[in-house]
């Protein structure tokens, strides 16, 4: 499998008033084409940081020290290099946790994608816009997309809003999608439908898809590895199956002591 | 392990959203408009009793009163002047500086505060400190400063209410954008390659919007006011040009005789202002779509 995302050594530290906060050591990981990568750890590991880091919307005290985040073989982030803006939007797209919030509420959906589409599409016209909308709402199995285009954000459900979400960062047919918390803010049943659209968009399309979540469950039901984060660093990553039933990390068998059961 | 992707997808409609009806915004705009008509159509009209002296009909009260006539039908002052002309003649200043008076206070003000707001640094710290120095100066110091120097007329008028409006307007302006600007869709722009200018613009200022209007209706009141303190001190408008604010200033020595003389313009601007605010607070509703009527 061709490596499409390739993070090796990354290290990013923080300036803080009383020093420098480390907030990821040594990171090494992979997605490829269609490959459903998870990356999982309590709140504050680095996950989120991880995934900004690829493309860049890191806080302005926050600074590469080491390490290389490339994709499909371009160098976007290094110590003092930032291309990110060159593949924000284009190459990657990314879905936040609350669609309530991650999309502009004076805006219909139509105005989302279109703007999205325009700014990276050179010398779209009016009728592709409309065509190229609908065509990403259906693929987000979308049944109604011309009520949907014509909606704003608080008028629709929170699964179909995160479904538009989805659809805006997949509209310019990036390679690699960022999913960050991405099903936190939704219920149970949503969330299981939205995974499900990820992994038949990661099987139609051929993105690899970089899922963020500190869902243990939801990411052994949808990804094909699995990184597990702490503390700034990755501790264990592998195959779904390797990582969750022969974890050989402590960190990880705490992680996975800690999912309720109900037997 | 299962995976999920055999399980169905389907969503159930929501239901459609509807058409909203006449919003009260419309409903405030009506008398608003019927006042401006008024005071901008009629003098052209030449219906209106004429603007000269009648020292045979002075300090007349209204047409409705005992003792007055419907040839004044709001009366007439100490000169024997008909009291509807300057009336109608006034409301037309007195709406125009409060028009122009908020949109110079607001248009730099709003500017800068989103600017600061957004891009805060080095920005953020000279637009603040310029805020503050200007918050620091009383108005009424600038006010005779500027007009000491360069005299009273109109621009000299919007000059004042520019300088003293815009500071307040760029103080809640920039709290309002710092807030915005932490806002998750905002980091989901600049995901999507979005510009910083097109984020700042085309969608940070039109969230601001409702901000905006609000500051914006106090300022047409804020700033109609200033004009009549302005005035009343004889700093503001000067003869022959009138506003509501001068004649009332010019009526209140004679309350207790002819009440009539400053009680319409007070009337006209406590009314004016209102409305304008009611009609921002209607605006809002209007515009923001999550408060529309549904």
């Amino acid at each position: 499998m061709t490596s499409l995302l390739h993070v090796s050594g990354l290290s990013i530290s923080a300036r803080l008033a009383d020093g420098h906060l480390r907030l990821l050591d040594g990171v090494d990981l992979d997605v490829g084409r269609g490959q459903i990568v998870g990356v999982v750890g309590e709140s504050g590991s680095g996950k989120t940081t991880l995934a900004r880091s690829v493309v860049g919307l890191l806080e302005r005290n926050v600074t590469v020290e080491a390490g290389t985040v490339e994709l499909a073989g371009d160098v976007v982030v290094a110590p003092g290099v930032d291309r990110t803006d060159r593949i924000r939007g284009t190459a990657v797209g990314m879905v936040f946790q609350d669609a309530s919030r991650s999309l502009n509420p004076l805006m219909k959906v139509r105005t989302h994608l279109g703007e999205v589409l325009r700014r990276h599409v050179h010398g779209i016209g009016k009728a592709d816009v409309e065509r190229r909308s609908v065509e990403v709402l259906e693929q987000m199995r979308i049944s109604d997309p011309a009520r949907v285009l014509d909606s704003y954000p608080h008028q629709l459900s929170g699964g179909l809003r995160q479904r538009v979400a989805i659809g805006l960062a997949v509209v310019t047919r990036p390679a690699l999608v960022i999913a960050d918390e991405c099903t936190t803010a939704l219920d149970v049943t949503t969330q299981t439908k939205v995974v499900a659209l990820f992994r038949t968009l990661v099987d139609e399309l051929g993105i690899g898809l970089l899922f963020v979540t500190h869902d243990l469950m939801l990411a052994s039901d949808l990804c094909d590895r699995i990184a597990v984060m702490s503390r700034g660093q990755v501790v264990e990553q592998g195959g779904v199956e390797d990582v969750l039933d022969r974890p050989r990390q402590d960190y990880t068998r705490r992680l996975l002591a800690a999912i309720p059961s109900w037997t | 392990m299962t995976r999920v992707s055999q399980l169905e997808l389907d969503l159930k409609p929501a239901e459609a959203p509807r058409r909203s009806k006449r919003t009260s915004a419309f409903w405030l705009a009506v008398p608003i408009a019927v006042v401006a008509v008024a005071v901008f159509v009629l003098p052209l009209t030449g219906l209106l009793p004429a603007a000269g002296q009648d020292l045979n009909a002075t300090r007349q009260p209204p047409g409705f009163l005992s003792g007055g006539s419907w040839s004044h039908p709001l009366g007439t002052d100490k000169l024997g002047q008909d009291l509807l002309t300057q009336f109608i003649e006034a409301g037309r200043l007195t709406i125009m500086i409060g028009l122009v008076g908020a949109v110079v206070a607001i248009g730099p003000g709003t500017l800068l505060g989103l600017l600061a707001g957004y891009f805060r640094g080095w920005v953020d710290r000279v637009i603040s400190v310029l805020i503050d120095a200007q918050l620091a100066l009383p108005f009424i110091l600038v006010a005779l400063a500027i007009i000491a120097n360069r005299g009273s007329s109109l621009p000299v008028l919007f000059l004042v209410l520019a300088l003293t409006g815009w500071a307040v307007c760029a103080r809640v302006t920039r709290s309002a954008t710092l807030a915005i600007r932490e806002r998750q869709f905002v980091l989901g722009l600049r995901a999507a390659g979005a510009s910083e200018l097109r984020i700042v613009f085309r969608h940070i200022l039109p969230n601001l919007g409702g901000t905006i209007v609000a500051l914006g209706t106090l300022q047409v009141g804020t700033a109609i006011l200033i004009e009549s303190a302005l005035s009343f001190l004889g700093l503001g408008v000067v003869p022959p040009m009138n506003s509501w604010g001068s004649l009332l200033a010019a009526g209140q020595d004679e309350l207790s005789t002819a009440w009539w003389i400053a009680f319409f313009p007070g009337f006209a601007v406590t009314v004016l202002v209102l409305l304008v605010n009611l009609l921002g607070d209607a605006m809002l509703t209007h515009y923001d779509p999550r408060k529309r009527r549904r």
